[in-house]
């Protein structure tokens, strides 16, 4: 052998080792959600058309009658955004001037018009409405929003509709969409209130929570569920004070406190509530509570069944009910880990779905920790909303 | 290719490659920890404070930390105790206080003050849960009452992963793991404030770099710097670039690493500039906070092995860099992807020089011991108050027939331990 030959075997024999060692083995890859299953946007095209940090918590999301997903954010200023499902980007629309907090408010109507309720703020002990004067109703007609440009230092046309009550925010929005009524909350006094789309008029039916959650540092909290859900018939549901349901009857027009309470273990009951809502077309209601349980409601029958607990941990930020016929939905509190669960009411299984993680380039394993909003698109894709300083929409195909 | 073939390959380039001449040496005097060996591993945490005292933070993967300090006076080494029982935590079973993976700082009243992490996440079932690590304490040490003082939980199941100290404003700052929050802990109210999400776990910048302003700096995304303002109490993004090597995926190391943010930096007084490394290829770089509205970035070279720095396999950035009194930078270079039993495998790490005023980069060569044994990685670098470097990092253990091994584990088969490295330049 050559002296000159002797460099070419270094080389041949590192490359051969440098293919071999060139990747981590595959135990190094802990990503829990089958990541052709899951995958993340952000809020516009970075660097610079993008919702910025501190303005970027997606707290409300909504699909329109056509397809499009709609959410609003909180922080610094509150924007909107939408998607299309057939181009798969987020359009910033602008943000809604004077607006810092959209809470589980964003609903739209049958002839496609996006509804906002904004508040100064929720959970926190009523800081920020010593002069507040109370939260607006907006209402954003959408018109060729797939042709807009990305829209994020601008402020978003909207349409003032007025203060459901004075003083008060909105804490949470649903709605009729057969007969065009929007039912609401209000933080922190726990108002019940709807808005008649047609008539344009407000009407405050009375409150379902009147004492303070007992504890401290939150005397000015109220127990008020973080949502609502409205059955085929167009009553209304949620929950209020001691975690006990109530109906407001459509037909009546009257507010009941029922004989029934979301599932907690005993003793908790002061600070549990309805953290989420959905239905199955066929008219069961399923809720996920603070305290982590879900449950099934008949609203026909008024019978509760406690289907107990997925997670180890507090809250169900959010739930859907997916085409394959199971519920899916996130858990965990603000300071915790966020995670996916899905449930199979035929056999009553639950499956643990893991932390909710984008594991492709440029994001190495980017974690939602905390999500605040959850819907589900026509064709079944789930959307995420993460609620955090830096915040994205994640998509999970189920 | 058939077996025979390529073993007879390997043979030959095993004789090729040990025929090259010997390489480079620099002698490193090091202490160790005595009674300590078991402690796994070192980020950031060292610290040589106005009075010559070396203060390191030891790691022990699913049971307690300790703190240490040395004193080249006396040439002693103190043990301040483990961090379950400085933190009141001792009988808590939850997650234990594993580390300080942070730097440390030093007080205008002398204390030198720190937080804490965590080392132990019960495979991910208790990661950031209210069943796990209860959360890092806010910490100090002062040197005058000779104790340890707790400023209680500061930051609820996460740990301190990044963190410095500013003596302007009298705070401690941090980056939380693994929710990567901005969070801070002011020492005259007692007040812990969180400002929000930075970054993603795997991203986190691994040193909050401070100006003589009380200016916090960070990075984030691709490159990107934020600017942290106490006057305002505002986060702000800057325009400039860090340089980074975009990597694929993956680089053949660890796959949770983006590899975009810088790793390490230091303050030089005399420009009034960083002077600091990236994550991807060791690329070093200036950044002069005060130039224009969001400063300016230069590239300088880089600080990684020569016959390593344009490969694929160009070893993750350490945090071991230090400004000489001589106004050289030292570097300790990586030979592998190292952490500590982590690492890719078992490699020499190099000593590496950048001088500030001719802008020439050295190699002084192979880490050795005064008996010859290797420095297998380091990762935190700090300069005294006489010129010495100091680095903290994992040295080769040999075992000594008939007597226990005092090993902290193996990398790539090698038992290592932890020791405080010790570099006086001429």
């Amino acid at each position: 052998m050559s002296r000159h030959q002797v460099p070419w075997l270094v080389l041949l024999s590192a490359a051969a080792l440098g293919t071999a060692t060139a990747q981590r083995p595959i135990d190094y890859d802990y990503s829990v959600v089958r990541q052709v299953r899951v995958d993340l946007r952000d809020l516009g095209y970075p660097p610079v058309d993008v919702i910025p940090p501190e303005e970027s918590e997606i707290r409300a999301l909504a699909v329109a009658p056509n397809g499009a997903l709609y959410g609003a954010t909180s922080g610094r200023r509150s924007h909107l955004f939408v998607l299309f499902p057939v181009h798969g980007y987020v359009q910033p629309l602008g943000y809604l001037e004077g607006v810092t907090t959209v809470h589980r408010a964003l609903v739209i109507s049958k002839s496609g018009d996006v509804y906002i309720g904004a508040s100064a703020g929720v959970d926190n002990n009523g800081e920020g409405y010593e002069n507040y004067a109370g939260g607006q109703l907006f209402r954003y007609t959408p018109k060729e929003d797939e042709r807009k440009p990305l829209r994020v230092d601008v402020a978003c046309p909207t349409t003032p509709l007025g203060i459901p009550v004075p003083k008060e925010g909105i804490y949470t929005l649903a709605i009729d969409r057969e007969r065009d009524i929007l039912y609401g909350l209000t933080y922190p006094n726990g108002h019940f209130f709807s808005y008649d789309i047609a008539q344009a008029r407000f009407t405050v039916h009375g409150t379902v929570a009147d004492k303070p959650i007992p504890g401290e540092k939150f005397e000015k909290d109220k127990n008020i569920s973080r949502a609502l859900a409205v059955d085929a018939s167009g009553n209304v549901f949620g929950s209020g004070e001691g975690g006990r349901l109530f109906r407001f009857d459509r037909e009546t027009g009257r507010l009941q406190r029922l004989p029934l309470a979301a599932p907690t273990v005993p003793g908790r009951e002061p600070y549990n509530r309805v953290d989420a809502w959905t239905d199955d077309g066929r008219g069961l209601l399923y809720g996920g509570t603070s305290d982590g349980y879900l449950f099934r409601l008949d609203p026909k029958r008024m019978e509760l069944r406690n289907l107990g607990k997925p997670l180890n941990q507090y809250r169900i930020r959010g739930l859907v009910y997916a085409p394959n016929g199971k519920l899916y939905g996130a858990g965990g509190d603000d300071d915790e880990m966020v995670r996916l669960f899905s449930y199979d009411p035929v056999t009553g299984a639950y499956e643990l779905l893991g932390f909710l993680d984008v594991n492709r380039r440029p994001y190495y394993s980017w974690h939602a920790y905390r999500v605040d909003a959850v819907a589900i698109g026509d064709d079944g894709t789930i959307y995420f909303g993460q609620a955090e300083r830096i915040s994205k929409l994640y998509l999970y195909y189920p | 290719m058939s077996c025979v073939a390529l073993t007879a390959l390997l043979l030959l380039s095993a004789w090729a490659l040990a025929a090259q001449p010997p390489a480079r040496t620099v002698r490193i005097d090091h202490r160790v920890f005595p009674g300590l060996h078991e402690m796994d591993g070192a980020w950031a945490a060292l610290f040589a404070a106005g009075d010559g005292k070396v203060y390191a933070g030891l790691a022990h993967h699913g049971s307690v930390g300790h703190v240490v300090y040395y004193d080249p006076k006396t040439d002693t080494m103190h043990d301040l105790g483990d961090l379950g029982r400085l933190t009141g935590e001792s009988m808590l079973r939850r997650g234990p206080q594993s580390k300080v993976h942070a730097k440390f700082g030093e007080g205008r009243d002398g204390r030198i003050y720190f937080g804490t992490h965590a080392g132990w996440w019960f495979n991910y079932a208790r990661f950031a849960t209210k069943e796990g690590y209860p959360g890092a304490h806010w910490m100090a040490y002062d040197p005058k009452a000779n104790r340890v003082i707790d400023f209680g939980l500061g930051v609820p199941n996460e740990g301190i992963n990044t963190g410095a100290y500013d003596p302007v404003f009298n705070r401690i700052y941090g980056l939380t793991h693994p929710r990567a929050h901005f969070v801070y802990y002011d020492v005259a109210t007692g007040r812990t404030v969180d400002k929000g999400r930075i970054n993603n776990f795997e991203s986190i910048c691994r040193t909050l770099a401070i100006d003589d302003e009380g200016n916090v700096y960070g990075s984030f995304g691709l490159g990107g710097v934020f600017k942290y303002d106490p006057r305002t109490d505002t986060i702000r993004e800057l325009s400039v670039r860090i340089p980074i090597r975009e990597k694929g995926v993956s680089l053949g190391r660890d796959y949770y690493k983006s590899e975009t943010a810088w790793r390490t930096l230091v303050w030089d007084a005399k420009t009034r500039r960083f002077y600091g490394v990236e994550e991807s290829a060791t690329i070093l770089f200036s950044f002069d906070p005060k130039a224009g509205g969001d400063g300016e970035i230069r590239r300088l070279g880089q600080l990684a092995i020569a016959a390593l720095a344009d490969s694929r396999e160009v070893p993750y950035a350490t945090l071991s860099l230090a400004l000489g009194r001589d106004r050289k930078l030292y570097y300790g270079a990586s030979g592998r992807e190292f952490d500590y039993s982590g690492s890719a495998g078992v490699a020499v790490s190099h000593l590496i020089t950048y001088d500030l005023e001719t802008g020439k980069v050295e190699d002084l060569g192979e880490m050795r011991l005064e008996d010859g044994r290797r420095v297998l990685g380091t990762n935190a670098a700090d300069t005294g108050p006489d010129g010495a470097i100091y680095m903290l990092g994992a040295i080769e253990v040999r075992p000594k027939e008939g007597r226990p091994l005092e090993a902290a584990g193996t990398i790539g088969g090698v038992p290592y331990r932890l020791a405080l490295l010790i570099y006086r330049p001429r």
